[in-house]
C-alpha cells in the first residue's frame, strides 16, 4: 500500500478510536442515568428521596392486583425485592399479572403512588394456541 | 401456517380493535417507498432531459 | 493491482451499465418477495398470545428498523473507501444512501410509536433504544442538509465522509441499547447466536418481508445513486452518450 493510502488508513482509524473512546466514557459516567428504570433492588439500594418522580420496573406479582373501582393496587417485583404501587386510571391492555410493567410516580412509605402505568412486553411472539400444539 | 387468520373482510380491517394501528402503519410504509421510487424516477426522467437538450 | 480494479470496476460509467442490466430483476424479485410477506404476515398468521393482533406491526416495523441500520453502515464503508482511494463512487454512494436511510428511520421511528400505543400504553419514551434512534434520524438529517449547503461538491464529500465515519459509533450503541440499559422496548427476537424467540409460523414472513424490503430498498439506492450521477457527471462526454 502507497504512503498516502497508509497514512489515510492510520488518520481513519484514529479518528475512530478517538470518537469510541470518548463516547464510552460519556456512556460510562452516564450509565445509570441512561437507565430508564430501576428495578425494586435498586430503589432499595439507593436513596431516593421522596416526592421525586422515578421510574421503577419490573414484573407484577401474580396475585397481588386488588381493583376497587377506578384504583389498582399491585406489588413489582424482581423476584428478589419488591414494591407496592397504587395507581387510578386505566391501565393498558397487556397489563397483567406476572408479566413486565413500568410505572412513573412518587415513593412515599415505601409505596409508589403513580402517575402512569406502562405494559413492558418480552422479545417473545408466538401464537395463542402453542401448548396444545404441542400435546398433539 | 396458511390459514387466513380472520373469519371475515370487516375482521381482518378491524383486527380486535387494533386495526387502525396495523392498517395506518401499512398505508405509511406504502406511501413512503411508492412516493420514492416515484420521486426518484421524476428527478432522473427531468435532469436525462436537461442533458438531452441541444446546447 | 488492488487500486486499479477498484477504480475500473467502481467507474461510474461501469456502474451505471450495471444497475440498468440488473435493477429490474431485482426490483421484481423483492416487491413480489415484499408483498407475499407482508400479506402472509398480516392476513396469514395466527395472533400473538401476548399483545393479539398489534403484534402485525412487527412485519413492518422490523424490516424498517434493520435498513435504518445497515443504510448507515453502508454509507460507512463507502465514507471509508472514499477516503482511502478517493474512489468518486463511493462518495456519490454516501450522499444517495442518506435519504433513503433517514426515510426508513422514519418508518422505524412512526411504526414504532403507534405499536407502542397499544401494547406499552405509550407513543413515546425517552429510552436508550427509542433515544439513539432518534439521533440516528437526526443524524441523517443533519448530513444531508450538511451537503446541500455546500456548493463545492469535493469539499462537501469529505467532511461528510469523516462525519459518517464519527457517527457510526451510534450504530452499535442502537443495537445494544436493550442489553446494556433497562429499557421499555424489549430485546431482540432474532439473533444470529440464539435460537428466535418468536415461532416459527411467525419468524418466515418475517424473514420474507425482511429480505423484500430489503431488495426495495436497494432499488432506490440505486435509482438515487443514478441520479447523483446524473447530476455530478454531467459535463463527461460518456454521460452524454449514454442518454
Amino acid at each position: 500500500m502507497n504512503p498516502i493510502r497508509k497514512r489515510r488508513v492510520f488518520s481513519i482509524l484514529f479518528v475512530l478510536l478517538f470518537s469510541v473512546s470518548g463516547i464510552s466514557l460519556i456512556l460510562y459516567s452516564l450509565n445509570s442515568n441512561l437507565d430508564y428504570f430501576f428495578t425494586p433492588t435498586e430503589l432499595k439500594d439507593r436513596n431516593i428521596p421522596s416526592e421525586k418522580r422515578i421510574k421503577v420496573g419490573g414484573m407484577v406479582l401474580s396475585g397481588s392486583v386488588e381493583r376497587a373501582s377506578s384504583k389498582i393496587s399491585f406489588i413489582i417485583t424482581d423476584y428478589e425485592n419488591s414494591v407496592k404501587v397504587v395507581y387510578e386510571g386505566i391501565v393498558p391492555d397487556l397489563f397483567k399479572e406476572d408479566s413486565g410493567v413500568v410505572v412513573l410516580g412518587v415513593l412515599r412509605n415505601k409505596t409508589i403512588y403513580a402517575e402512569e402505568v406502562l405494559a413492558k412486553h418480552d422479545e417473545n411472539y408466538m401464537p395463542p394456541n402453542i401448548e396444545m400444539n404441542n400435546d398433539n | 401456517m396458511f390459514n387466513f387468520a380472520f373469519n371475515s373482510l370487516y375482521e381482518a380491517l378491524y383486527m380486535n380493535g387494533h386495526g387502525l394501528y396495523v392498517w395506518s402503519v401499512v398505508i405509511l410504509v406504502f406511501l413512503s417507498l411508492l412516493g420514492f421510487f416515484i420521486g426518484y424516477t421524476i428527478k432522473i426522467k427531468k435532469i436525462k432531459d436537461k442533458l438531452n437538450e441541444p446546447n | 493491482m488492488i487500486k486499479k480494479f477498484i477504480h475500473q470496476f467502481a467507474s461510474p460509467k461501469t456502474y451505471l451499465y450495471q444497475v440498468d442490466r440488473f435493477y429490474s430483476y431485482i426490483f421484481l424479485f423483492s416487491i413480489i418477495t415484499y408483498i407475499i410477506s407482508i400479506t402472509w404476515g398480516l392476513l396469514y398468521t395466527p395472533e400473538d398470545f401476548v399483545q393479539g393482533n398489534s403484534y402485525r406491526i412487527i412485519y413492518l416495523h422490523v424490516p424498517a428498523s434493520f435498513l435504518s441500520q445497515s443504510l448507515y453502515i453502508a454509507m460507512a464503508i463507502s465514507s471509508v473507501t472514499y477516503l482511502i482511494w478517493r474512489v468518486k463512487l463511493a462518495a456519490y454512494l454516501v450522499i444517495a444512501i442518506a435519504p433513503i436511510g433517514a426515510m426508513t428511520t422514519f418508518i422505524a421511528l412512526i411504526s414504532g410509536s403507534i405499536w407502542g400505543i397499544p401494547t406499552w400504553g405509550t407513543w413515546w419514551q425517552w429510552d436508550a433504544r427509542i433515544t439513539s434512534t432518534l439521533i440516528l434520524f437526526i443524524m441523517y438529517l443533519g448530513l444531508i442538509s450538511l451537503h446541500n449547503s455546500f456548493s463545492n461538491h469535493e469539499k462537501a464529500d469529505k467532511l461528510l465522509s469523516w462525519l459518517v465515519i464519527v457517527g457510526a459509533i451510534n450504530i452499535p450503541i442502537i443495537k445494544k441499547s436493550v442489553d446494556w440499559w433497562s429499557t421499555l422496548h424489549q430485546s431482540a427476537s432474532i439473533t444470529l447466536t440464539d435460537k428466535p424467540s418468536i415461532d416459527p409460523v411467525m419468524l418466515y414472513p418475517l424473514i420474507g418481508s425482511i429480505t423484500g424490503f430489503f431488495g426495495l430498498v436497494i432499488c432506490l439506492v440505486l435509482l438515487s445513486s443514478k441520479y447523483q450521477i446524473f447530476i455530478r457527471e454531467k459535463n463527461k462526454s460518456w454521460v452524454k452518450d449514454y442518454v
